[in-house]
């Protein structure tokens, strides 16, 4: 045999399409998954939940009303 | 009058298969024609940049290609597409660390991870202990019904002679014939020396030659 027949001997070991199917499905399905969570991880960070970003916003003020002299001074002006 | 009729029908029919099985095989990712290395380099750098097009081209110029070398490597259908799968999934992810080097093709990239993919897979179950005999039985396995009865002789007697090379073997000539990389690109694949690796190509392809015709016509006669 020569290198041609040997190159066309290993074309038998192509795979069938149903493997092909397979092999298709599964990395389509890896890709898809990596790229779609991606996406939602950065839609996660621009995601706004208004009841508890707004109880975080005042839960902040307060700790900067008690933990610093900006407080205490209207504390004692109250 | 109806001949002529005929025959435009008959032509009307045969394009309309031909466009039929075309379309179909672009809907299911049927094997894109093989392009130059320079415009498998412009497709690199679309998919890097997002083009997702050209990353399924990609995929679809090499998925056959590493299936049938790491099927010549490997001793078992479902390690070879177990493999593919990684190996193709690694490929497309890491396009971003692909360097082109002078005298390297992309494919020979391709196939160094498919090769590493698949040395990382059995690094700890080694596929060398499957019985030459049951390899006669690939082809009649369910999976391969939809090959021809020639291509299902030829698969068979190229894995019983590929199951009688050691492993180094094997891969070597799987790359070559598999997917036609050089000695050099082989050697480098497989950190080997490129003078050695020609020493082995040429005598494991006599080797191998002689076994397959041996095993595709017992009787002694000639293909």
């Amino acid at each position: 045999m020569n290198e041609s027949e040997l190159t066309s001997a290993w074309t038998a070991l192509e795979p069938t399409p149903r493997q092909r199917r397979r092999i298709d499905a599964r990395v389509r399905g890896w890709i898809e998954a990596r790229d779609s969570s991606l996406a939602a991880e950065w839609l996660g960070l621009l995601k706004f939940n208004p009841v508890t970003g707004l109880g975080f916003a005042a839960l902040a003020g307060c700790l900067v009303l008690l933990a610093t002299p900006l407080g205490w001074v209207t504390f004692s002006i109250l | 009058m109806i001949d002529a009729a005929a025959m435009r029908f008959a032509r009307l029919d045969e394009w309309t298969l031909a466009s039929l099985f075309k379309a179909l095989a672009s809907r299911f990712g049927g094997d894109a024609a093989s392009l130059d290395e320079d415009a498998i380099l412009r497709l690199v750098e679309a998919a890097r940049a997002g083009d997702r097009t050209a990353g399924q081209r990609l995929y679809r110029q090499y998925v056959d290609r590493v299936f049938r070398t790491m099927r010549g490597i490997l001793r078992s259908e479902v390690d070879a597409e177990e493999v593919t799968q990684d190996a193709m999934l690694a490929v497309l992810t890491s396009l971003d660390r692909y360097t082109p080097r002078a005298g390297t093709r992309f494919a020979a990239w391709v196939m160094t991870i498919s090769v590493n993919t698949a040395r990382r897979r059995f690094r700890r179950r080694r596929p060398e202990n499957t019985d030459p005999a049951e390899l006669q039985r690939i082809p009649d396995d369910a999976t391969d019904l939809e090959r021809d009865a020639d291509s299902q002789r030829t698969s068979a007697a190229l894995l019983r002679a590929l199951a009688e090379l050691d492993e180094r073997d094997r891969e070597i000539v799987s790359l070559r014939y598999g997917s036609d990389l050089d000695a050099t690109e082989i050697a480098r694949a497989l950190a080997l020396e490129p003078a050695n690796v020609r020493k082995i190509l040429e005598r494991t392809r006599v080797r191998l030659g002689a076994r397959i015709e041996l095993l595709l016509n017992p009787n002694g006669a000639t293909t």
